[in-house]
């Protein structure tokens, strides 16, 4: 039998029996690491995916998942190995981990097998590891995620970006020889062969020098003390404290705070185009629809989505917001109310 | 990079305890040799004038060689094909699963080929290493596969035709490296043996090339093809005459049924729950459609179910999903990659055109509405027929009259009949009843309640038997399936006759069938018989036991001959 095929056995037959693997790996660890990984659904942005992946943290239904737009836009669903589907609401994020905490809302006091981060490992390049994610939104329902192999390649401070967006974990971060950073696998769980944890697969992003799509994940050692600090409810750090982000709104506060989604800034002068709009939400209740350019906001030109992003920071929450949209050769005026927090600084 | 690459084996070396090393060293050189040794197999197709291009396996020493649909589809009817010999063979299309994306092709040349061996497909786990061999990006010019190595990713998984009709159902998602150029490549478990056909994998931002998610096609699958694809077919999938949704209970909830359907005529409702299909547990609709996939059209298939009455099991045939009847188009993106657009044309592979081809080639491929290649399901059914013909050339006069004398097995006191198979009436004679019926013009209401089309059938077994290659409208080779209830794999031939559909079953190396069902009339049961022992009557070849099935609960029961005559 094969070393992986041994594991994976081994991860199955430890589902079987506790005893059995007692002596040499520790008992905490997820006899098998699918049961602990939930099939995330929420809304899509752009061209970013409507679905992820979340890693159990506690009995009683706590998530970690990467701090995306998944998790802003909220509405999530999380499903579980045995097909069970959950809603599951924000408690915290961190941006300078890019982590969230979600917790799966249940009618009484389910039990959920769960990871335990305090058994996070540190481990060194060249150790074999398996990658478990919702990549490709290839598993559905009661189906286990894809697994995928590699060998941990380095550790290294990663610069990255996304957009606008940059990386924000200061820590080194794994690198991984696979592909495991595809559609829907942040928040997916890095094992070492024996199935403990070893950190949480990242987003799909690119190198900032090189534009070339990394395959990373955030170690587990590195995340525990903040997983530790949300479970606990302390307070975290949840601006953004890149100097240039602080007097605009970020995408994702745009999408939590007033459901509205423009084209991804990827250039300059991206015009500022409605690329979504969440039902029910204050933007969508304003009027705006996909596909409205935005020309104005109160007296000032808006030429791109950087201009909306920083005029929409200068508000005070409750102030009014006049919009004048471009809808199909017409000007239409929509009101919006700055929301809480709504001063970018 | 290559300093990394030591540095990293220096690592992993460092990581594994001193006793595992001899056992590595071992394990590299064992797969080694595993590669050596199913390369031979490994084909790497091309269009008969050298462009466009990807892979395929062998599977016979005569050159039976598996690929993709979306492979072959742009190469024309023959192709030519590289081995790691680095010799090139002539190619002919034989049958093509368009909606499996699989298609069948044989090389030419040689009747000692190396082929792979097939594994079960159904015991590939998730973590189960693997190696994918093919011809990424075209890259060798000596044919000799790349191989990619990986792990099972996941089993059972399904993907969406995506703007075409190719679906690929309960395959195998693997984390091996497959690129554009893979495409009908075999997927080997790590001891060699031939588990899937890479056809398929996630591409999305990342542009065309490896994601780390490719999928199999798992080789139980083919191989439940591989008789209709020999047969020259444009074989098609199957669907039932339900549909099914999962509901919040997690069941599997009957949504629709259709009324003139066997599954009606079996008590199936809409709201009962849907417990198992050919033999596996459902839990999802999904799973029934990962499952409904495998299957080709015309298979017989048992189900179970549960409704307010209990728990109920019983078989339906799968109909037709997309009834082909001519190689369907694909959108250009599913087309296989072509070399290097900026390399000019080297001239190493010639470029020939179809008529160019040497007549002893060409003659390989006959064209016609609804099959793929007809030459090969004209040689499939004469391989049936001659035999047959000559074993039944005595009773074949035209004029002549069976008359058969049976009993009711299991009946006291004995019920006994006879049957009368004539040239322009069949009848029947049961106790003091008697049924007759036009052989030019059988109506349903003509026959013997409990037997229900017994009568059509001896019609049908008539012209089977006759020389008349007019008996049928027609009759052709229609590969293999496990036959119910006898849950043997058998030998099909199909026959067509005004409305009427016959499926004759027959043992690999015997002359005469095993079995026959036969459709006679839209929403009425088939009917289904088994011949038990041919023999040789007086001037009649005929069975000494008919078994008749019966569709509700899938039991025989028996007629015994006791004579048979011929009156000319």
């Amino acid at each position: 039998m094969s070393r992986i095929q041994a594991c994976v056995f081994l991860m199955l037959s430890a589902c079987l029996s506790d005893v059995v693997h007692g002596q040499s790996v520790s008992e905490k660890i997820p006899a098998d690491p699918q049961a602990v990984i939930v099939k995330l659904f929420g809304a899509g942005v752009g061209n970013l995916d409507s679905y992820g992946t979340g890693v159990l943290v506690s009995k009683a239904g706590h998530v970690i998942t990467v701090a995306n737009h998944l998790v802003s836009t909220g509405f999530l669903t999380a499903v579980t190995l045995d097909g069970r589907r959950f809603s599951a609401e924000t408690i915290a994020t961190s941006t300078e981990f890019d982590l969230a905490l979600l917790k799966l809302k249940t009618d009484g006091d389910e039990e959920f097998p769960f990871m335990d981060p305090a058994l996070a490992k540190d481990v060194a390049p060249g150790t074999p590891i398996l990658a478990y994610s919702n990549m490709f939104r290839v598993a559905v329902g009661n189906e286990p995620v894809s697994v995928v192999h590699g060998v941990i390649s380095a550790s290294i401070p990663l610069e990255a970006t996304q957009g606008r967006w940059k990386f924000p974990v200061k820590s080194p971060v794994w690198l991984i020889d696979a592909i495991t950073n595809n559609s829907g696998a942040a928040g997916g769980l890095l094992t070492d062969e024996s199935g403990a944890p070893i950190g949480l697969i990242g987003r799909e992003i690119r190198q900032a020098s090189s534009r070339t799509w990394v395959n990373y994940a955030v170690p587990m050692t590195v995340l525990k003390p903040v997983i530790a600090g949300m479970l606990e409810g302390r307070k975290l750090e949840t601006r953004p404290r890149d100097a240039d982000l602080t007097a605009m709104l970020t995408d994702q506060e745009m999408t939590t705070r007033y459901g509205l989604t423009l084209l991804p800034s990827v250039i300059e002068r991206t015009p500022a185009y409605v690329d979504a709009v969440v039902p029910e939400s204050p933007a969508g209740r304003a009027g705006f629809r996909r596909g409205d350019l935005i020309l104005l906001i109160g007296d000032s030109v808006i030429t791109s989505v950087t201009d909306v992003q920083k005029r929409m920071a200068e508000y005070r929450p409750g102030q009014k917001m006049s919009f004048t949209v471009d809808r199909d050769k017409e000007l239409i005026a929509l009101d919006l109310t700055a929301g809480q927090g709504g001063n970018g600084r | 990079m290559r300093i990394r690459w030591a540095i990293l084996g220096v690592l992993i070396l460092q990581c594994i305890p001193a006793g595992a090393q001899q056992s590595l060293s071992e394990r590299e050189r064992a797969r080694v040799e595993t590669i050596q040794r199913i390369s031979p197999s490994v084909v790497c197709v091309m269009s008969s004038s050298g462009d466009g291009g990807g892979s395929g396996v062998l599977i016979s020493a005569d050159g039976l060689c598996i690929s993709n649909y979306h492979v072959t589809s742009g190469s024309g009817n023959f192709m030519k094909c590289g081995l790691n010999d680095g010799r090139v063979y002539d190619a002919v299309i034989m049958g093509i699963d368009p909606t499996g994306d699989v298609a069948l092709i044989q090389l030419l040349g040689r009747t000692d080929f190396s082929f792979a061996r097939a594994g079960n497909s159904d015991f590939v786990k998730t973590g189960d290493e693997v190696m994918a061999l093919g011809n990424p990006f075209l890259l060798a010019s000596d044919f000799s596969p790349t191989v990619t190595y990986g792990i099972v990713s996941g089993v059972h998984r399904y993907q969406y035709p995506a703007n075409t009709f190719l679906e690929y159902t309960d395959c195998i998602q693997i984390d091996a490296s497959i690129n554009p150029g893979n495409s009908g490549g075999p997927l080997f478990d790590i001891s060699g043996t031939w588990i899937g056909i890479n056809g398929r994998a996630s591409f999305e931002k990342r542009g065309r090339v490896n994601s780390g998610a490719a999928y199999a096609i798992s080789v139980n699958q083919v191989l439940r093809f591989v008789d209709h694809l020999r047969a020259g077919l444009i074989v098609d999938h199957g669907r039932t005459e339900f549909t099914v949704e999962t509901s919040d209970a997690d069941e599997v909830r009957i949504s629709q049924v259709s009324e003139l359907s066997e599954a009606w005529r079996r008590g199936l409702r809409p709201g009962a729950v849907l417990l198992s299909f050919a033999g596996r547990q459902l839990t999802s609709a999904n799973e029934f459609q990962n499952i409904l996939g495998t299957f080709p059209e015309g298979t017989r298939l048992p189900f179970s179910w549960r409704d307010d009455g209990g728990v109920h099991s019983a078989t339906v045939r799968l109909g037709p999903l997309h009834s082909f009847q001519k190689a369907p188009e694909l959108p250009a993106e599913r087309r296989p990659p072509r070399p290097d657009q900026e390399q000019p044309d080297s001239g190493e592979t010639p470029a020939v055109a179809e008529d160019e081809l040497p007549e002893e080639i060409r003659k390989l491929f006959v064209e016609k509405d609804g099959f793929c290649n007809f030459y090969f399901n004209e040689q499939q059914r004469l391989k049936r027929i001659k035999p047959l013909r000559v074993r039944t050339e005595s009773v074949g006069s035209p004029e002549a009259t069976w008359k058969v004398r049976f009993e009711m097995e299991g009946t006291t006191p004995a019920v006994t009949g006879e049957l009368a198979i004539g040239p322009k009436t069949i009848g029947m004679k049961l106790g003091d009843t008697a049924w007759l019926q036009q052989v030019g013009d059988p109506k349903a209401e003509e026959e013997p309640p409990g037997m229900a089309g017994l009568l059509i059938a001896m019609n049908q077994l008539r012209r089977l038997f006759s020389a008349d290659t007019a008996a049928f409208g027609e009759i052709t080779a229609f590969g293999s399936t496990v036959h119910l209830p006898l849950a043997r794999e058998l030998q099909i031939l199909l026959s067509r006759e005004g409305i009427r559909t016959g499926r004759w079953y027959f043992e690999e190396e015997e002359v005469l069938p095993v079995a026959l069902d036969l459709e006679y009339e839209t929403g009425i049961d088939e009917v289904r018989l088994v011949f038990e022992n041919w023999k040789d009557w007086s001037g009649v070849v005929f069975p000494e036991r008919i078994g008749i099935v019966n569709s509700t609960t899938e039991e025989i029961s028996w007629l015994r001959v006791s004579d048979a005559v011929r009156q000319d």
